[in-house]
């Protein structure tokens, strides 16, 4: 087990796993804590990029723990998808800015068409 | 035993959460900041106690633990800050302390890829988005935008459902790691280590150099044929690879040091080109679609009469609408 090998091929020491996968809960959590209990509607999409910071995490913390990459080229695609996910996400927000100019996403949650 | 403790650490930090969100003066705030971090410290403690049975890395762990704090911290701050700016402000401490422990973590290329796409790239798009929504000064509207972002919707089902997830979550901390699996991981590491060496020949040459320097080329699997150089791993982590030699007409093996191994950011390379190429190409299609997208969602052009507009928004219409069948 100790052989002389560089650090990406050796597992991580138990206490550091330990410690990223409990924040990468943590911050799922107050991703999603925050995605219900905010009404700014680019707050929600940012609690939204918050839980994607706590996948990564659990992403990057297997990755050391099997030595193995893949788990980091996840979270390449994961950047690539969070990055598709803000743009539209937020060109989404603009739009319907200019229908109610407003951000709160209270005025959006009657669905009829009067909206009354 | 351990669990029921971190379900109460997770309680703690609940309680804390909630009293947080909700709306309070300044002076009941640090102390309900204390009582919820400190929630956040028992969680972190039990979760580094749970795992020491070997000699730690106190350095490592002690910098890692740091980073934890500082990215939980700031991420309370992103969903309970009233304004929206110091929200997005706080979200780029997250993501550059999380990319501190991807580099703890020996991930030093997603890590700064991390800061470069969040921080530079989505924050920025963020800040924007947020300044291009921002009320003006003399709108009516201007304390409403306050007030929405000051008051929580629902914070105790919010928090509770947080709770929830959180506690479901942490059960795989604490469950044991299978024993003996290390071993096999790190071989079959090392090995794709330097199989993917070798699927980078000039690398590989140069990297054999650097144990003998009168190597001139690889030899190839079989003689007189192009292709995929030979190389074995070995038990001990080294690699035997077979070289020729100036002078010498027959190829003889040479064996590379586990120090030679490739760095992490080649293996990722590597890993995105030959295990994973359609992927990356789709990855490429889903930020062009996402970019054609947002032009199209964004320059669309809503027809709504001025009046209807101040409606939907709540505000009073500049005049009555007509009534049918008045005179």
């Amino acid at each position: 087990m100790n052989l002389p090998v560089p650090v990406p091929f050796t597992p991580a020491a138990p206490a550091e796993l330990s410690i990223a996968l409990a924040v990468s809960a943590l911050l799922f959590g107050l991703g999603i804590v925050g995605f219900l209990s905010r009404r700014n509607m680019i707050i929600m999409f940012l609690c939204t990029e918050l839980m994607f910071q706590g996948a990564a995490l659990a992403m990057i913390a297997f990755a050391r723990q099997y030595m193995d990459v893949s788990g980091q080229v996840f979270v390449i695609f994961i950047l690539t998808v969070a990055a598709a996910e803000a743009a539209l996400a937020l060109a989404l927000v603009v739009l319907l800015y200019r229908c109610r100019e407003t951000l709160n996403s209270e005025a959006w949650s009657d669905l009829g068409e009067g909206g009354a | 035993m351990v669990p029921i403790l971190y379900y109460a650490a997770c309680a703690v930090a609940s309680v804390g959460l909630l009293l947080l969100i909700k709306p309070r003066g300044s002076r009941r705030r640090v102390g309900v900041s204390i009582l919820g971090l400190a929630g956040v410290a028992w969680i972190l403690v039990l979760a580094a106690r749970s795992a020491t049975a070997d000699a730690p890395g106190l350095v490592g762990v002690g910098c890692m633990a740091l980073c934890a704090f500082v990215a939980i911290a700031a991420a309370v701050r992103v969903i309970t800050h009233p304004r929206p700016v110091f929200s997005a402000l706080y979200f780029v401490l997250v993501v550059v302390s999380s990319a501190a422990m991807y580099v703890l973590l020996s991930a030093e290329f997603v890590a700064f890829s991390l800061i470069i796409v969040y921080a530079g790239a989505i924050l920025i798009t963020y800040l924007f988005v947020l300044m291009l929504a921002q009320q003006a000064p003399g709108d009516t509207q201007g304390a409403d935008a306050i007030g929405y972002d000051r008051i929580p919707r629902e914070p105790a089902g919010a928090v509770f459902a947080g709770f929830v997830i959180v506690a479901a979550l942490g059960g795989s901390i604490f469950s044991p790691a299978p024993a003996g699996g290390n071993v096999l991981d790190q071989r079959a590491a090392i090995r794709q280590g330097w199989m993917d060496l070798a699927t980078m020949p000039k690398f590989l040459l140069a990297r054999a150099r650097t144990v003998d320097p009168t190597v001139t080329a690889l030899a190839p699997r079989v003689a007189g044929a192009e292709g995929t150089p030979s190389i074995e791993p070995q038990i001990d982590g080294s690699a035997r690879v077979m070289v020729l030699r100036a002078g010498a007409p027959t190829a003889i093996a040479l064996s590379l040091p586990p120090s030679l191994l490739p760095d992490n950011t080649s293996r990722v390379g590597m890993a995105l080109v030959t295990r994973f190429p359609v992927s990356l190409e789709l990855a490429g299609v889903i930020l062009l679609m996402a970019m054609l997208g947002a032009v199209v969602l964004a320059r669309r052009q809503i027809e709504l009469a001025d009046d209807e507009r101040r409606a939907h928004a709540g505000l009073p219409r500049h005049a009555e609408p007509p009534v049918e069948g008045a005179p």
